[in-house]
């Protein structure tokens, strides 16, 4: 029997009241894959990320990382809650984000933010966890902006910080939920180059993206979801070449 | 020097005699002032967490209590401690009354401390509400449990954005502080009443104490200055980077 996937979800379903926006998509990823997450705003991509470390509950549905099952169960209102609200933060511990909006603590310094997952949730002594937060801004190209204030840097250098910040916690599936998105055209591909660097390096990584030419050149899969289900699939110098459904057609014509 | 002090309509002799009963005054004004935004303070941390926390059985209350103690007059509310209370047989029979409830000045604190810990509850509920949803999750995703992620996120985010609003709440405290002359208290304005009252000199007093609540008000104005460049450093915009940041621009 070969290793558990790195990463498994199996028929995630959520809803918004009434509205169904994921509607049971599964997907696997191997240690080592990098999986681009494709669709149309509305089609569900950033909700199913968000699901995966339960910052959305999913309705149903489960999640595997390294073979362990998050689990849930229904409270007395019938809703899907964690069993294990630590179980949960363990998985999350493991399962690092990195957010369009980039999302970093405001009245902390740039070292700080990376520091702060290891010291306070790994419980990593302080020397380690320093040296290591330092040797990480030098790999993003921020050593010399350890002592700033995100408000002090531009999108660009915030969103490597929040990707130093995602790395310092060592997580075995990271997940960038359109980390290019909120950044002006020429700040991208600072941003893209370390995200490649990531993949070359065998991280485990799920990408909701808008960036065709990042889903072809580095993902080893790329999922297109339509309307919260997964419409096609598939190693991405197929799927580009050769869509199959008339709605990935017209979405890469739009995207092009 | 005696010919220039003649020309100020002031009797500088009489307050000279008596600066140290107003040194003593500010004395009392200070550890009512500051005793009872130290324990107002430390009460309306939790308070404020159980209001943004939206619970159902301690919100309700939480919000009774700062409803009432904003909605009515702190001379009102220490005249209900001081003057009221006492009139309960039980009360006086227990142990609360000799070393506390019978007494101006903790009669005082305990008015004070719960008006300040209402109005600070709501100064906080209003912080920790407003911390970015975005920072928020970025620390559940973190991995930190709801109180570690108060304790290093919400509150340390919140308390800096709360300085500003805080310092209004302080000098509001100091000043609502003169309710304490009208239950025999003799703080700064009890001592300018006590003059007037025995000399039927109102300036020699009041201005006094006027001029010893303004400079007090200075320095606690100093100090928060201080505390913002401190603390709300990373909220200040400056010019640092090559490279521009604006927002992208929206295409829809």
């Amino acid at each position: 029997m070969s290793d558990p996937a790195a990463l498994k979800v199996d028929n995630l379903h959520k809803s918004f009241g009434n509205h169904e926006v994921i509607k049971g998509v599964s997907m696997e990823a191997q240690k080592g894959e990098v999986i681009a997450i494709l669709g149309a705003s509305g089609s569900g991509k950033s909700t199913f990320l968000r699901c995966i470390n339960l910052l959305e509950t999913p309705n149903s549905g489960d999640v595997f990382l390294a073979g362990e099952k998050i689990r849930m169960k229904q409270n007395r209102h019938g809703e899907t809650v964690p069993e294990d609200i630590r179980q949960v933060e363990r998985m999350r511990s493991r399962l690092a984000m990195v957010f369009q909006g980039f999302n970093l603590w405001s009245h902390m310094t740039v070292l700080e933010n990376v520091l702060e997952g290891p010291l306070y949730v790994q419980k990593t002594p302080k020397a380690e966890a320093r040296e290591k937060a330092l040797s990480l801004l030098a790999k993003v190209g921020l050593s010399d902006r350890a002592d700033y204030y995100p408000a002090h840097l531009s999108g660009g250098q915030q969103q490597r910080v929040a990707i130093a910040r995602a790395l310092a916690m060592d997580p075995d599936v990271m997940l960038f939920d359109e980390p290019t998105s909120a950044l002006d055209p020429e700040l991208v591909g600072e941003v893209l180059g370390v995200m490649r660097d990531l993949a070359e390096e065998g991280r485990t990584m799920l990408v909701v993206t808008h960036e065709m030419g990042f889903a072809r050149d580095v993902s080893t899969k790329t999922v297109f979801l339509h309307q919260g289900e997964v419409c096609e699939e598939g190693p991405p110098a197929e799927l580009f070449s050769n869509p199959q459904t008339p709605e990935f057609q017209a979405f890469l014509s739009r995207m092009n | 020097m005696e010919n220039i002090l003649s020309y100020i309509p002031l009797d500088i002799a009489l307050i000279a005699e008596n600066f140290d009963r107003f040194m003593y005054g500010v004395w009392i004004t200070l550890n009512l002032t500051f005793l009872a935004l130290l324990l107002g303070g430390l009460l309306a941390i939790p308070i404020a967490i159980a209001r943004a926390s939206g619970h159902r059985i301690l919100n309700p209350i939480v919000q009774t209590y700062t409803y009432v103690f904003r909605g009515t007059p702190l001379l009102v509310q220490t005249y209900l401690i001081y003057y009221g209370v006492g009139q309960f047989e039980v009360i006086r029979q227990s142990f609360l009354w000799d070393p506390i409830l019978s007494s101006a000045w903790w009669c005082a604190l305990i008015a004070f401390t719960l008006n300040t810990a209402a109005y600070t509850t709501e100064l906080l509920r209003g912080a920790i509400a407003d911390t970015p949803k975005g920072e928020v999750e970025a620390a559940i995703a973190t991995g930190h449990s709801y109180r570690s992620r108060m304790r290093r996120i919400i509150l340390p985010s919140a308390f800096r954005r709360a300085i500003p609003a805080y310092s209004n709440e302080v000098i509001f405290m100091l000043h609502g502080s003169v309710v304490a002359s009208t239950i025999t208290l003799q703080d700064i304005l009890g001592v300018g009443r006590w003059l007037n009252g025995r000399y039927y000199l109102a300036y020699e007093g009041f201005i006094t104490a006027a001029l010893l609540y303004f400079l007090i008000v200075l320095c606690i104005t100093w100090t928060f200055r201080w505390f913002e460049r401190r603390y709300l450093r990373h909220l200040v915009r400056r010019e640092v980077t090559s490279e521009t940041n604006l927002p992208a621009p929206t295409t829809t």
